[in-house]
């Protein structure tokens, strides 16, 4: 999106072999297998690591932490109580940032929300959402509700990738070849996203817009209601979202096994392509997890 | 006696001077031929002295009499006495009704069948080649002209004949002409639709039984509940869907109760009832 230049990220993982970690490098992004240098190289730091070792990496940086860094969690049920407890023992007023995006940020059609901790100014919630809009849709919100974004568009392009591999194979049934089939399942469902986000109109008058009486399109909705198709991704949604929660729940009794810990490999990393151009001032921070060195 | 309209293209007929002196027949005084003349006598469109209605029994009859109409057994004197002649007969018993009436039919009447199932093409061959004929199918709720009722015409029947039957009917409620292919769809969405919303509305109350309100309140706020919202519909014109989402505050008590019915997919089943109905209408109407 060209709003920071590669050489001003840094990022961070104990496994160097990943496929991922040659991906940024050959984007220009700076490399290393210490939290700490990234750390110190930064003034916004994302925390990328599955969410039972957000504990363990804030304890492990939060010596270098200071206040000029801002912290952004995306790891999904962790409070930001939480983290400003554990940094507040290293560091006095932690700026921290909760956000929940999900992964179209690679094409740029990320869907994001972001809460501001105790510490965190609106110019900081400003710059982050100023990054994060660069990759896609970015507003603010109130904490509690990130759960709910979570079941909703963190969960969701799963639910379209699901969708999506059904209508091609129902295109395929009805003849077409498979790559045809999915190239246009998946134009289809762009194309109604975006008229939707384009237009004043509610979805239910999108739909019926399309279907002429006693048509194609209508006679195909009566099936989808027949399956209950609704009832089905409310039920997605919702089951997400209380699973988001269950999440946040153990990981605030901190109940993990060492051997997760070692297990768990390099995960969500964000991907900015790299150009020169003008950049805000910080430097971004790409942490992975740690891996307990025995 | 019974002045046709005299319409200008495009311009209604002078309805109010010439529907008081319109004479108007009804051949059969059963249920729903006494919705459509309690609506039109409410909307005092035609004096009830002006309104003649046949029936073999005074079973029914007693009420129209009631109404200030006047009453006879014999289906002739109706056709002879009226301009404007409503069938609502029984289908079975219509045929022979028609063989009955046919002689005295002649160019100036209006025949209007409120018959179900009775095409239009059968009344046209069961009556003389000029008659002006029109199906309508109208609903209950024109008793309390709050019905709905769309209606087709026939080949002898004009713009005037449209014009009179929509301006004299409207008082009963929504009255649309359309296709004739539209009247069995209209009978599954509206004719028989009415008893799906009266399921609901005891549903609905059953509902708030269970919740522990008593069962005669629960029934005046169910039915007053779907009035107003079907009120609103009609008066904002907006989508029912948008309708919905105004209702829904996030994470509240109606977006859980949606979801139950979209559990029990609700619409499907509603979809499958209409289309039920319709083409039970379709198949009665080859019988």
């Amino acid at each position: 999106a060209g709003v920071l230049a590669a050489h001003k990220i840094t990022a961070s993982s104990p496994d160097t072999d990943l496929p991922t970690v040659s991906g940024l490098r050959k984007m220009g992004v700076n490399f290393t297998v210490s939290n700490k240098d990234t750390v110190k190289s930064s003034d916004v730091l994302f925390l990328a690591v599955k969410p039972p070792i957000i504990p363990f990496i804030l304890e492990e940086v939060g010596p270098d932490i200071e206040t000029r860094h801002i912290v952004v969690s995306c790891a999904a049920g962790v409070t930001i109580s939480s983290i400003e407890k554990k940094l507040s023992t290293f560091c006095p007023t932690p700026k921290v940032i909760r956000c929940m995006t999900n992964t179209p940020v690679i094409v740029r059609e990320g869907a994001t929300v972001y809460a501001t901790g105790t510490h965190a100014d609106v110019e900081d919630g400003k710059l982050l959402e100023q990054l994060m809009a660069s990759v896609g849709f970015c507003t603010e919100v109130e904490e509690d509700l990130i759960d709910a974004v979570t079941g909703l568009s963190g969960s969701g392009p799963a639910y379209a990738f699901t969708a999506l591999d059904a209508l091609a194979d129902g295109g395929v049934k009805m003849g077409l070849p498979r790559r045809l089939a999915v190239r246009l399942g998946a134009q289809a469902l762009l194309g109604a996203a975006k008229m939707l986000l384009e237009s004043e109109q509610h979805p239910g008058q999108l739909k019926d817009n399309v279907c002429s009486p006693g048509g194609a399109t209508i006679h195909a909705l009566h099936f989808l209601e027949s399956g209950g198709f609704r009832s089905l991704l409310i039920n997605a949604v919702e089951a997400s979202c209380i699973r988001t929660r269950e999440l946040q729940h153990l990981a605030d009794q901190e109940k993990i096994s060492p051997a997760a810990i070692k297990k768990t490999l390099l995960d969500k990393v964000k991907l900015e392509s790299p150009s020169l151009s003008v950049a805000s001032a910080s430097k971004v921070s790409l942490f992975t997890n740690k891996s307990k060195k025995n | 006696r019974g002045h046709r309209g005299v319409a200008t293209e495009g311009a209604w007929p002078r309805v109010a001077m010439e529907a008081s002196e319109l004479w108007v027949g009804f051949v059969g005084a059963g249920r729903m031929a006494g919705g459509l003349v309690r609506g039109l006598l409410h909307a005092g469109k035609v004096p009830a002295s002006n309104i003649l209605a046949s029936a073999p029994s005074d079973k029914n009859l007693d009420a129209w009499r009631e109404l200030g109409c006047r009453t006879t057994h014999c289906n002739l004197e109706v056709v002879h006495r009226s301009t404007l002649v409503f069938l609502a007969t029984k289908p079975h018993i219509l045929p022979g009704v028609l063989e009955e009436i046919r002689p005295a039919v002649g160019s100036h009447h209006i025949v209007v069948s409120l018959v179900a199932g009775v095409t239009i093409q059968t009344l046209q061959r069961l009556l003389p080649p000029w008659t002006k004929v029109l199906r309508i199918m109208p609903n209950l709720p024109c008793v309390v002209q709050a019905g709905a009722m769309v209606f087709s015409r026939g080949s002898n029947a004009g713009d005037e004949e449209a014009a009179l039957l929509k301006s004299l009917l409207s008082s009963c409620g929504l009255c649309e002409e359309v296709p004739e292919s539209y009247i069995d769809i209209h009978t599954g969405l509206s004719g028989s639709g009415v008893a799906y919303v009266y399921l609901f509305a005891e549903a609905l109350a059953e509902g708030a039984v269970k919740m522990g309100m008593p069962g005669a309140l629960a029934s005046r706020i169910a039915a007053q509940t779907l009035l107003g919202a079907a009120k609103m519909l009609l008066e904002t014109g907006e989508h029912p869907a948008k309708l919905r989402g105004d209702v829904c505050t996030p994470g509240g008590t109606t977006i859980y109760a949606l979801h139950q019915l979209e559990k029990g997919a609700l619409r499907a089943t509603v979809m499958d009832a209409v289309e039920a109905a319709t083409n039970r209408a379709c198949d009665m109407a080859k019988d």
